[in-house]
């Protein structure tokens, strides 16, 4: 069926309607970047506890949401290379040891608008992010009852979700090495209460340190396999350039990669870019995160790197979270102030001054920068 | 009417390929509702500012999807016209207040 056939005019009507209808049930506001389906970024402001409120936690859709899934009706298939193929209910994953995990999530291309030349794909700012604690059934105690071969290479995992018109399905494969780490879970909560039906509802896989793209929602199937799926999702979707390219230049299909751990960064959420202060004490602030390793440090500089001061980070140090840092300054003079963050994890690996510009603008991660203007008081 | 007639004769010659046709701008807004709204809202679309070959290559990946852009040459001058990478971008959108009190 073609996508012009899909609709009537009448029902282009609606659905121009609703795109005029800007409120998203159960998020406070946030910046829209496409409300059918729904694309939310959270403005910066909101990020100011470790855990991000659910109302206040970005949203990447794909294709459309499937319809609620009643949770007495769900079933997850769990088969491919196994001994016992299974059909679990929720009761069953919910009899399942469970693991908590709090773990960073970041969309692929979260900091896409900040490249030049521009490249198409939602135009994220900072906001494509959110740390929060997931609960579930390990993946590997549900590979393990259902007798998964030890010589499965990848875990394919499909979501209830399905596209418009001859838009691919959304499937993603992960090696099995990471599919069996104690902290890949099948999430049946986020932040201690049931996953929203935005976010998955009622499981989500949730691989820690990854680009989001792998935390497939709304799981109904769990596959073990020789190979990796070969759909847009996987190929050529979320792929990144293995030799950097001249910006502006186009991808080089044999030499795309799959993306997997996440690289470090910072970003400053307060002040707001080009916002006006007082002079005073003022408050610099910001989260920094690195994938599957942890935060050591972060340092911020108001003069536009001249010097550097320590920002005080906050606890506990985890692979996978971030951390959320604060520096006390006190302007001596009112005036135009650059202010930069830099992050460095446990493995060393510093944020770096120029951001890898890729033709799908992933993994943005430079030196973040803002620009205040301190007035007298 | 004449006057704009050749104010608009006048405007293509002095812009040039830089001045599209409002005329063919127009129907590529029809195209636009026509075939972009099933899928997604324009929100999307008019978010990005991106060259005519980018504009282009999302088209046919559009197409590839099972679009049917009936007037895409229209559809290519109207996002360029609009949206090209010449334009700055918009100021961002924010949804209303979802959360039930």
């Amino acid at each position: 069926m073609t996508a012009a056939a899909l609709m009537t005019a009448g029902a282009a009507r609606l659905a121009r309607a609703a795109d005029d209808s800007t409120a998203i049930p159960g998020k406070r506001p946030m910046i829209l970047h496409n409300d059918r389906p729904e694309d939310l970024e959270t403005p910066v402001r909101y990020f100011d506890s470790w855990l991000t409120p659910v109302d206040a936690f970005f949203v990447r859709q794909h294709i459309p949401r499937p319809a609620t899934i009643d949770p007495a009706a769900y079933r997850l298939t769990v088969n491919g290379m196994v001994s016992k193929p299974l059909q679990l209910t929720l009761a069953d994953l919910q009899k399942l040891p469970q693991a908590t995990v709090p773990a960073t999530i970041e969309c692929t291309g979260n900091g896409r608008g900040f490249y030049t030349p521009k490249v198409p794909g939602i135009q994220w700012g900072r906001g494509a992010i959110g740390n929060a604690e997931w609960s579930g059934p390990r993946i590997a105690d549900i590979l393990r009852a259902a007798g998964a071969s030890s010589s499965a290479a990848f875990l394919e995992t499909d979501g209830a979700d399905v596209g418009v018109a001859s838009t691919p399905d959304f499937v993603r494969s992960l090696p099995m090495k990471k599919a069996m780490h104690p902290a890949t879970i099948l999430a049946l909560k986020m932040n201690g209460q049931p996953i929203p039906d935005i976010h998955g509802f009622p499981a989500r896989l949730i691989v820690p340190g990854w680009d989001g793209t792998s935390s497939v929602k709304w799981v109904i199937r769990l596959s073990a396999a020789a190979e990796a799926n070969k759909g847009f999702f996987m190929n050529p979707g979320y792929r990144y350039p293995k030799y950097a390219l001249p910006p502006g230049t186009p991808a080089r299909p044999a030499e795309l990669e799959v993306i997997e751990g996440m690289p470090v960064k910072s970003s400053i959420t307060a002040p707001e870019d080009q916002s006006k202060l007082a002079l005073g004490a003022i408050t610099v602030r910001g989260f920094a995160w690195a994938g599957e390793q942890a935060i050591e440090r972060v340092e911020v500089s108001t003069d536009g790197g001249s010097r550097w001061h320590d920002a005080q980070l906050s606890s506990p140090k985890l692979p996978f979270a971030w951390r959320l840092w604060h520096l006390d300054w006190r302007p001596s003079d009112p005036g135009y102030y650059t202010i930069l963050s830099r992050a460095t994890d446990s493995s060393g690996r510093v944020q770096p001054i120029v951001a890898v510009w890729n033709p799908s603008g992933y993994l943005w991660n430079a030196i973040d920068r803002v620009g205040v203007t301190v007035e007298k008081a | 009417m004449m006057t704009g007639r050749l104010l608009w004769l006048a405007g293509v010659a002095a812009g040039a390929a830089l001045c599209a046709d409002p005329a063919v701008v127009a129907r590529g807004q029809k195209e636009e509702a026509r075939s972009c709204i099933p899928c997604h809202s324009l929100r999307l679309i008019h978010s990005q500012r991106l060259s005519k070959a980018a504009w282009n290559k999302e088209l046919d990946k559009m197409a590839g999807w099972g679009t049917v852009i009936t007037d895409r040459d229209a559809l290519l001058e109207y996002l360029v016209a609009n949206f090209g990478d010449d334009k700055a971008p918009p100021p961002p959108a924010m949804s209303q207040d979802g959360v039930k009190k």
